[in-house]
Parts: structure tokens; C-alpha cells; sequence
């Protein structure tokens, strides 16, 4: 991808977003999602928190269906392609697919909390800690300590 | 917006002269969306002073508490501002920087674990997370569950102090402690017999950290349909990790009608159908 836009979205509003760091400077955009806001009935506070945060980022804001807004994002700056980052929200693979329909894009990964295999046990979450734990405590270079004892005090 | 910018057609304005101008603006934006701004602000620049003054020993000592030293971080990674590895390395630095033995950091590493499980979770189901994971364990069938919440819930006039207090700070702040949110799902789920799906869609409006992983499989905990049972509270636990904010402002508390004014037993036997758990 020669000149790309990017894609921004609610899962990545920080300056770590690996798309911004890898192309800065490149045309980006934030789309608030029509159908969402008021399927969900989010409410302004919401709205209010993610445009703060929007509006430290070099980047448009659109209202409306996402695809198509990025897809005119798009041609209106003569891209090529759209580079975004990944997103684990359902609905954000259905809008990626339909903006790949019409133009390539590229999904960087941010950096793991923790490196797991995907098919971790994810029955219970003491399952997934007896194999994160260690795997984190040893970055810091320490033995994973007592792991509290519940949750919740009673 | 100030009337000066020049931008293209349908791009939304950047410039507000102060926060009561982009509440106006927002409320011409998005006409459907209820209420006015948080007080909590968004951006990196308050995410970053937020992470700067996080203590994880004295959160590990006293996060259960409503006025214990919580991060109030969770809005911001939800939204990924801070990604939880930048978390993670702040954490490991103040441990460095303290001295203090990696058991002095152990609570919050385990609670960013709690998110990132969520999120595991959330890419293995999709929107499965709306759907029980088990069946429930209260010996109640899922029909004898409401599908809405009660009006007098959603007004904040439940007569209860804490219940109504918790209501009015998720609606005019957009955030709880958690522990409230715990007390407060399973006031709906178990004492009014709502079904955790209506509640878990009334905090997504609301909080402004709402994440459907973290928020509903936290839902799904409380109601038992993804724990291995359902999780109840009772007035000591309340009044304790309160210290006693609301009831010493309860009628309830008084009279003798506080809901929550049970042994654990005793709560099983009203609440839950069946032997108890």
C-alpha cells in the first residue's frame, strides 16, 4: 500500500494505535456509527468521553454508516488501500469485510497483554491463570506470587 | 462549534471553545443520546495522569472498598487509550522503582488478567457473550426472569440508599466501583428477578468503560449462568465496604425493611429456588 487512509475505531484511541505509528501522518478518520449509537441507546456521556479522546488525535470525525464513510474517506484522498488495527468487536470484522469488498486492508496487531496460545482453556478464568500468570510474572523477571484468594471478600 | 471552521461537508467540528460548548454540540449531533457529559474527561492526557498516580499496593490492600485506592483506569483501556500491556509495564516499573516484592502488584496484575480473559473470551464467542454459558443456578427457570428493568430501578427511587445511590452515579458519571456493580447487578437479578441481559444493556448505555466482554460475562457471573453460583450480598458485606455511606442515610436500614438485612443462608432460602448453594 503505497498511500493509505486510516482506519480508527473505539477499540484503539490512543497515540499506541499501531496504525498511527506506523503511518504518521496519513490521512485518518473516526466514524461515530449511526445504527449503533442508537440500537445501543448509548448515551451522551459515552459520546462525550470518545470525542475527548478523538479529539487529541490527528484525525476526522464522521457520523454515519461506517463502511461507506470510510470508503469515501477513502477516494476522497485518492487512497489505495485502508490501514486499521485489530478490533475483537464482532461487528468490526462485518465492517472490514465490507470495506475490503472494495479496497485492501491492512489489520495491525497491538501488543498482547499476554503471549498465550489461542487455544488457551478459557472455561473458567482460573484455567487461562495458571498458564498467563507465570508468562507475565516472568517479564518482570519474578516468580508469579500467591494468587489471591477470591475475587470478592465476603 | 465556532462559527470560524471551514470543514469539509459532514466532517464533525474539532474546535470548542469550552466542555458546555461541545455538550451543545454533541446534543445537536446525536439528538437520541440521553443526559450530559461525564465529569470524567476523555484523552490520553488524563489517561496519562491517571496511570501516573496509580499505587497497586494500596489498591491491592483496599480495592473492595468503595473509598479504596482504585484506579479508574478502565475507561480508558476499554477504549484503548492505555492498551493493558502499557498498563502492565507501568505496574512492573512502580514495583521496580518501589522495592516492593512482586506480591505488593499481585491483585492488580490479576485484575488486568480479568480484562484480558473478557477479551479472549469475547473473540472465541462473538455475540454469544448475549447468551447464557450454562444453565442458571438458582433454581428459578429463565422465563420467571422480567425482560425489562423496573421504572422505579431506572428513576433512582428504589427507597433503598445504596441501590438508588448507585443508579444516580451510573447516570450522571458513567462509572462505578466495581463492587458497587456487583451489589447493584445482583440487586436486579436476584431480589427483582430481572433477567442480566436488561441490565447488562442499561450499563453499556451508561458506563463509560462499557465493554460487552467485560460487561456481560460480569453480568452472566452475578446471575450464575457463568459461575458455579449465583452470586448474592448482604447488608454487613455492604454496609463494610461502604463503611456505611448508605445505611446511616437509609430508611430501610431502620425500619427493618432493608432487603439485604440476612445471613447468607437466610438470602438463599428467600432468594433461590431449590436446596440452597
Amino acid at each position: 500500500m503505497l498511500k493509505p487512509v486510516l482506519w480508527m475505531h473505539g477499540e484503539a484511541l490512543g497515540p499506541a494505535n499501531p496504525a498511527l505509528v506506523a503511518h504518521p501522518g496519513a490521512p485518518a478518520v473516526f466514524v461515530f456509527d449511526r445504527e449503533l449509537i442508537v440500537q445501543a441507546g448509548l448515551s451522551l456521556k459515552r459520546l462525550g468521553f470518545l470525542y475527548e479522546c478523538l479529539l487529541e488525535l490527528p484525525v476526522t470525525l464522521r457520523h454515519g454508516d461506517v463502511a461507506e464513510e470510510v470508503l469515501a474517506f477513502a477516494r476522497r484522498h485518492g487512497a489505495d488501500g485502508v490501514v486499521t488495527t485489530a478490533a475483537v468487536d464482532p461487528r468490526f470484522a462485518l465492517l472490514r469485510e465490507r470495506i475490503a469488498a472494495q479496497l485492501p486492508v491492512q489489520v495491525l496487531e497491538p501488543e498482547p497483554f499476554v503471549e498465550l496460545p489461542e487455544s488457551v482453556d478459557l472455561a473458567r478464568f482460573s484455567r487461562y491463570w495458571r498458564r498467563a500468570e507465570p508468562v507475565l510474572w516472568a517479564r518482570a523477571g519474578a516468580a508469579a506470587p500467591p494468587a489471591p484468594a477470591r475475587r470478592w471478600d465476603r | 462549534m465556532r462559527s470560524g471552521d471551514s470543514l469539509p461537508p459532514g466532517d464533525l467540528p474539532r474546535q470548542f471553545a469550552s466542555r458546555t460548548e461541545l455538550q451543545a454540540s454533541l446534543r445537536q449531533l446525536f439528538p437520541e443520546a440521553v443526559g450530559d457529559l461525564s465529569p470524567i474527561r476523555g484523552g490520553h492526557q488524563a489517561a496519562a495522569a491517571a496511570l501516573a498516580a496509580i499505587d497497586p499496593a494500596a489498591y491491592g490492600r483496599s480495592r473492595n472498598h468503595l473509598d479504596g485506592a482504585v484506579t479508574h483506569l478502565s475507561p480508558w483501556i476499554r477504549h484503548g487509550v492505555l492498551t493493558l500491556a502499557e498498563v502492565r509495564e507501568r505496574v512492573f516499573a512502580w514495583l521496580e522503582c518501589s522495592g516492593q516484592p512482586p506480591q505488593a502488584a499481585a491483585k492488580l496484575i490479576n485484575e488486568l488478567g480479568w480484562r484480558d480473559y473478557w477479551q479472549r473470551l469475547w473473540r472465541r464467542l462473538g455475540d454469544g457473550i448475549w447468551h447464557d454459558r450454562e444453565p442458571l443456578k438458582t433454581g428459578h427457570a429463565p422465563e420467571a426472569y422480567a425482560a425489562a428493568l423496573p421504572v422505579d430501578l431506572l428513576e433512582a427511587r428504589t427507597g433503598l440508599a445504596c441501590m438508588d445511590g448507585f443508579v444516580q452515579e451510573l447516570h450522571t458519571t458513567g462509572w462505578l466501583h466495581n463492587h458497587a456493580r456487583m451489589w447493584l447487578a445482583s440487586y436486579v437479578v436476584h431480589w427483582r428477578r430481572v433477567g442480566w441481559q436488561a441490565g447488562a444493556r442499561w450499563f453499556l448505555q451508561h458506563l463509560l468503560d462499557g465493554d460487552p466482554a467485560s460487561n456481560n460475562l460480569s453480568w452472566q457471573w452475578v446471575a450464575s449462568s457463568f459461575s458455579s453460583k449465583p452470586y448474592l450480598f448482604n447488608r454487613d458485606n455492604l454496609e463494610r465496604f461502604s463503611s456505611g455511606r448508605y445505611c446511616c442515610v437509609c430508611s430501610a436500614a431502620t425500619d427493618g425493611t432493608c432487603p439485604f438485612d440476612a445471613s447468607y443462608e437466610q438470602l438463599q432460602a428467600q432468594l433461590l429456588g431449590g436446596p440452597p448453594c
